[in-house]
């Protein structure tokens, strides 16, 4: 039996000719020189290396730091599927081409749901690192900014604050302050204006998602701020909160 | 001539690949929300299978993933056994395979179609410039792997436009009520609803962007089937090419009784691999997904496959 | 019958697509008269969950009691639709949902006067799946026999409120088909209207942008609460959330109240959430507005409600 089996593994390695895989020198190498060149196309593009931040490219959370995730991420959409609220979309040129069909949140179409870690316990791969619940309401996916062009009770005197009403953080990261506008009747109204704490959003993306604003929101969120990359921040010192 | 009756190892085989389909989307549909905070189990099965998603991250990004361990086991029942993962798993490998059978008897009966074509060392390419890419830290496995391209598209296409057809069809049945007198055809459709929404459906209809890109890639796999059985099987298929490699010299071969032999290449035309099933020492194991349709299509029984150990009985 | 043929109608209106031409919803009144508010409280805080669970239990019975007992709002053989805050994914602790253990009293309490169908289920903010599991209400109401769902997307209705501003909305259609209704809010803060309440919680009965509501909460409210009219409310303040609402989620904001309260007059029960919050009834615009509309009085105290110290 073992002497069988001896045989096998010296045969493996020295099968007859059909046996033999039919490869030839010129494919591996153009496959080879495919392969390189590839990878430092990707690193010499505009989001190589980091040297610039794509707003839109706003990962799950939990997501490794953008290279170790394009290394480990195999595109399966298993996120996707999983994520409650739809947020979770292949993404297009959001990260160049080397990002296509990764996970990108759209926060017109869903949210990140803050008592919800889905997207981390599915990933075969880890690019969305598994973790508790207590560390993922840490985690910082992006930042909301308001459109005041938009924002309706800065844009067109009117009441509003959908987005402060659905703010999951414990303490609210939207806060407003009300103010005397004008209305189109030339009246005075008092009407609660919102803003953001950067230091309590996490980039939910849920006032986004719940903004009547239909086409473009009033309130967005873009990618400054994420936990994963210490180069993509907006504040002196991101880590003291 | 009249095909000779389908033999037990392919019905054998059939059973496996449906069973796999089977258990493919029931792990699909586990991927969702349970109480509290909680998925299904077993939702990346076929992902720990899969030696390529390990390679392939291991020399990306230097790490292992927890639970792809379990892809060692398809290394070695491959070493020994040769691509039977191919054949009766993998459950995209299974819609191409049911794909291909659809073909018209007329372009079967162009017997040389099924036969091994050098174009056939593509997917070995594909493979080598995919690992290499991976070394220097770019990892587009995902775009190939065949779990990841048919997990994507059941995720992204199969599954919202399903979702909606049933939902809508069952909407229609209940804004329309039809019925004779107090008898409605809601009082049976409702309940048939439900038990879908519990069990199949989503919590509320998915929608994705880009899904035109998605399905264009995903309708051209399935659609060159049509011009070579298992089209991405043979020529693209990174997985099916790892496996290849591992599987080139197996203890499992094929058996063929040149006494019986008349050349009719009927076992070429059915061939899922192009592996070369008639040709004396010239098949090639790691082009064959063990399949048994060569088995199945000898009029004479002249084919099978056996455990054969080297330097035994030549 | 009346139910039967108004089902139909609506059926070949949706058909059609037209909106409804309907007054009030007919949800069926307490079959007999008695107090319009009772208010169960208990005089100690216990701390321990089962305790607690006892606590909402026992303020539950004693407020619907103290109105007459549960006989009085649902017959044999009714529908019955309740309606708690299932808005989020939070649970319990938490107070931004209404407490499981009230809801599955009142499940128990219809089953007793002999409910024929008890149905549980709200149009979440938040992903309905984990809200409805998060705030234990879905366990809650299984185990004590009611239908607890996912409202169905197809099923909501443009339906003619005739409001003062919302002509009309889609409305869930099944709610057409029961015929009483149990409104089961929880009392918290709220950051635009200070306070959610009963009337608001009707809220949950709609589909459709909900988030247009807000530009003037306090109509669009009171046109829904004209509409809906639930044949009983019963307010859950075993936990109130005091700041950060609706969603809450700081523990330190959730302050005991150990109070149920129930009652026939939507506006005289929230004007009663309301001062369990701190706050002035009139200072509530929903409230203020329901009572100009004479919806209902929001001088609770003039109706001389029951109070019940346990």
């Amino acid at each position: 039996m073992i002497t069988s089996l001896l045989r096998w593994l010296k045969h493996f390695f020295q099968p007859p000719p059909a046996a033999k895989l039919d490869l030839k020198r010129r494919g591996l190498i153009v496959g080879g020189i495919a392969g390189v060149s590839s990878a430092f196309l990707v690193r010499s593009s505009a989001l190589g290396q980091r040297r610039t931040f794509s707003p839109e490219l706003i990962r799950p959370p939990g997501a490794t730091a953008e290279d170790d995730f394009l290394a480990r991420c195999i595109r399966c959409g298993e996120c996707m599927k999983v994520c409650p609220t739809n947020a979770i979309q292949p993404a297009l040129d959001e990260g160049g081409i080397e990002g296509l069909w990764t996970p990108v949140l759209k926060m017109r179409l869903g949210y990140c749901e803050y008592e919800c870690t889905l997207c981390s316990q599915v990933c075969p791969t880890q690019a969305i690192q598994r973790m508790h619940l207590e560390d993922k309401q840490k985690i910082k996916i992006g930042l909301a900014f308001f459109d005041r062009n938009r924002c309706l009770p800065y844009a067109s005197a009117r009441t509003c604050i959908v987005c402060e009403e659905h703010c999951p953080t414990p303490k609210k990261a939207i806060w407003f302050e009300e103010v005397q506008v004008m209305t189109p009747e030339r009246t005075l109204t008092t009407v609660k204006q919102p803003r953001v704490n950067p230091e309590l959003c996490t980039g939910c993306g849920i006032c986004e998602n719940k903004c009547p604003i239909t086409d473009m929101r009033g309130v967005y969120i873009t990618s400054v701020g994420e936990t994963r990359h210490p180069k993509n921040q907006p504040l002196l010192d991101p880590y003291a909160s | 001539m009249a095909r000779p009756k389908t033999t037990w190892p392919v019905w054998l085989r059939r059973t496996s690949q449906s069973a796999f389909l089977l258990l493919f989307f029931y792990f699909f549909l586990q991927a969702v929300y349970r109480p509290i905070n909680q998925t299904g189990r077993g939702v990346d099965f076929f992902f720990q299978l899969d030696p390529l998603v390990l390679l392939s991250s291991v020399l990306a990004s230097h790490k292992v993933a927890a639970g792809l361990s379990l892809s060692l086991l398809t290394v070695v029942v491959t070493l020994l056994a040769g691509r039977w993962f191919c054949g009766w798993v993998c459950p995209f490998g299974t819609l191409h395979h049911l794909i291909s059978s659809w073909r018209s008897a007329r372009v079967k009966e162009r017997l040389t179609v099924g036969g091994y074509s050098r174009w056939q060392r593509s997917k070995y390419y594909v493979l080598f410039a995919l690992l290499v890419g991976c070394v220097f830290g770019l990892n587009l496995t995902g775009w190939f792997d065949p779990f990841s391209f048919l997990y994507r598209s059941t995720a992204t296409i199969i599954f919202p436009m399903a979702n909606d057809a049933i939902g809508s069809f069952f909407g229609w049945i209940y804004q329309t009520d039809p019925g004779i007198g107090p008898a409605k055809v809601t009082s049976v459709s409702e309940p048939i609803y439900e038990v879908l929404r519990r069990h199949f459906l989503a919590a509320s209809q998915p929608h994705f962007y880009g899904t035109t890109l998605l399905v264009l890639f995903f309708a051209a796999a399935l659609f060159l089937n049509l011009y070579r059985a298992r089209f991405w099987c043979r020529y693209v298929c990174p997985l099916g090419g790892l496996l290849g490699v591992i599987g080139k010299n197996p203890l499992v071969q094929i058996k063929q009784n040149q006494e019986v032999c008349n050349d009719c290449r009927l076992c070429v035309a059915d061939c899922q691999g192009g592996a070369n099933p008639d040709s004396a020492g010239g098949w090639k194991p790691s082009e064959c997904v063990y399949c048994w349709n060569c088995h199945s299509a000898c009029p004479h029984h002249g084919i099978v496959f056996a455990i054969h150990v080297p330097g035994g009985t030549k | 019958m009346a139910d039967c043929s108004r089902r139909r109608f609506l059926h070949a209106c949706a058909m059609t697509g037209a909106a409804l031409k309907l007054g009030p919803l007919a949800l069926n009144a307490a079959t007999t008269s008695g107090p319009a508010l009772s208010i169960a409280r208990y005089k100690t805080s216990p701390q321990a969950p089962e305790a607690i669970a006892e606590e909402a239990r026992r303020l539950t019975q004693e407020a619907v009691n103290g109105l007459g007992g549960m006989g009085r709002f649902i017959s044999r053989g009714d529908v019955v639709w309740i309606k708690p805050n299932i808005g989020w994914n939070r649970r319990p602790e938490q107070a931004a949902t209404t407490n499981p253990d009230v809801v599955a009293t009142l499940i128990s309490m219809c089953y007793t006067v002999g409910a024929k169908r008890v149905i549980v289920s709200d149009n979440s903010c938040n992903a309905a799946p984990p809200s409805f599991a998060h705030s234990g209400i879905q366990q809650a109401a299984e185990k004590a026999g009611a239908e607890c769902f996912i409202l169905d997307e197809r099923k909501f209705r443009k339906t003619a409120l005739q409001g003062k501003v919302l002509q009309s909305w889609d409305v869930y259609g099944d709610i057409l088909g029961v015929n009483k209704l149990i409104n089961a809010p929880i009392v918290k803060h709220h950051g635009l209207c200070k306070a959610t309440l009963g009337m608001k919680n009707l809220m949950g009965v709609v589909g459709g942008e909900r988030n247009r509501f807000h530009q003037d909460l306090s109509n669009t409210v009171v046109d829904l609460a004209t509409f809906i009219k639930p044949t009983l409310v019963v307010m859950d303040a075993v936990r109130v959330l005091t700041a950060n609402g609706p969603v809450g989620g700081n523990l330190a904001d959730v302050q005991r109240r150990d109070t149920v309260a129930a009652g026939t007059d939507q506006v005289a029960i929230d004007a009663f959430g309301a001062t369990l919050l701190g706050l002035k009834p009139q200072d509530i615009g929903y409230i203020a507005e329901a009572h100009n509309r004479k919806l209902g009085t929001m001088a609770f105290e003039t109706l001389k409600p029951r109070r019940i110290e346990i």
